[in-house]
């Protein structure tokens, strides 16, 4: 979770002391808590990367007990949700490279608290979804990991265990591919959309990383 | 500069990666090409919506925090001591982690793991057969 993906997530209280001895001690009621608490974020992380509802379960059920089997090594230098954000995309990205993704039809997934979540620019939760389920692994978990998450080129190379050149050209292509299919999505669905995407800039935009 | 160019590196300015003079190249391009500048305003698009899925959560299926603990009971306590079974896999997941994979032809990697483990297969089946040998060349000796 990096400052320019600020979340939610990052505001959730870290489990009391009390709650991770006993967790390690081996009591699994006290490590439901942090289950409950942070099953959202390790969902999240697991569909965002793998874009497949079974796949995303057993990649987060992995992260948990991941997460469970390395308390003992969690030292309150960073937050506890921080932590497990780590775990979590590690044990997702894992899992991406280890199995073959299950054929699924991709729906849109429910969200928390919104009714109908809106993304800007005439693009929908589904076309979204959609869109990133189709793209190609290798260019997907690179794209995810740097416009969804945030994160930098060479921590995404070493995540994906990929060379930063390759990094690069692959978040190149995941949005170019994407972009494509939403705009053609989009004009779609609404030829008004059609007409501002194809409004040009004058003046372009700035970087923001 | 010119569209190709604009097209290959527009991910370049958009992760801010460009210099001044550079930037400044691009930006007077994109002040008379409606193509360029539209795709940069597109993939922009497709950036903010990115960002804006991801700080939704999706909600986990029905159930999915009672499987979990149930399959976190089934576990030793993270203060036990662990299994060596267990502790030899850690070793190997950390070794594979420390060494990273050795690319193929055809863009796929195996775990560096894996090459020096059919090493010492393959230096094991090569002692084993010298062994052989030797003890055929000593029981074959005339007394």
């Amino acid at each position: 979770m990096t400052a320019s993906n600020a979340h939610r997530w990052a505001a959730l209280p870290d489990p009391s002391a009390v709650d991770l001895a006993r967790a390690i001690a081996g009591d699994a009621e006290a490590f439901r808590l942090i289950v409950e608490r942070y099953q959202g974020m390790v969902y999240s992380v697991a569909y965002n990367v793998l874009c497949n509802p079974s796949d995303a379960e057993d990649a987060a059920q992995e992260a948990f007990l991941r997460c469970y089997r390395k308390l003992p090594q969690y030292r309150s230098e960073a937050s506890f949700g921080t932590w497990l954000f780590r775990v979590s995309l590690s044990a997702a990205i894992d899992y991406q490279r280890r199995e073959r993704r299950r054929p699924e039809p991709v729906e849109a997934p429910e969200i928390a608290d919104v009714a109908t979540p809106a993304l800007g620019d005439g693009i929908t939760t589904s076309m979204l979804v959609e869109a990133l389920g189709d793209l190609p692994d290798d260019y997907r978990v690179p794209t995810v990991l740097r416009d969804i998450y945030g994160l930098p080129y060479q921590e995404i190379a070493e995540l994906t265990r990929r060379p930063i050149g390759t990094v690069k050209v692959m978040v190149h292509r995941g949005r170019s591919s994407l972009r494509l299919r939403l705009r053609r999505d989009c004009m779609a669905a609404s030829p008004a959309a059609e007409a501002r995407s194809d409004r040009p800039s004058a003046g372009g935009r700035g970087g923001d990383a | 500069m010119d569209c190709g160019y604009v097209c290959e590196h527009i991910n370049r300015y958009l992760d801010a990666e460009m210099g001044y003079l550079e930037v400044a190249e691009l930006q007077s391009h994109l002040s008379f090409c409606p193509e360029c500048a539209a795709e940069l305003v597109q993939t922009g698009e497709v950036r903010g919506a990115l960002a804006a899925w991801g700080r939704l959560e999706v909600v986990p299926p029905p159930g999915f925090a009672e499987r979990t603990i149930a399959a976190v009971r089934l576990e030793p306590a993270p203060s036990e001591p662990r299994p060596f079974g267990r502790v030899v896999s850690e070793v190997l997941d950390r070794l594979d982690e420390t060494l990273g994979r050795v690319p193929l032809p055809g863009g796929r990697t195996i775990p560096v793991k894996n090459v020096i483990g059919a090493g010492i297969a393959a230096a094991a089946a090569v002692i084993i057969q010298l062994e052989r040998r030797a003890r055929r060349t000593r029981e074959l000796r005339p007394l």
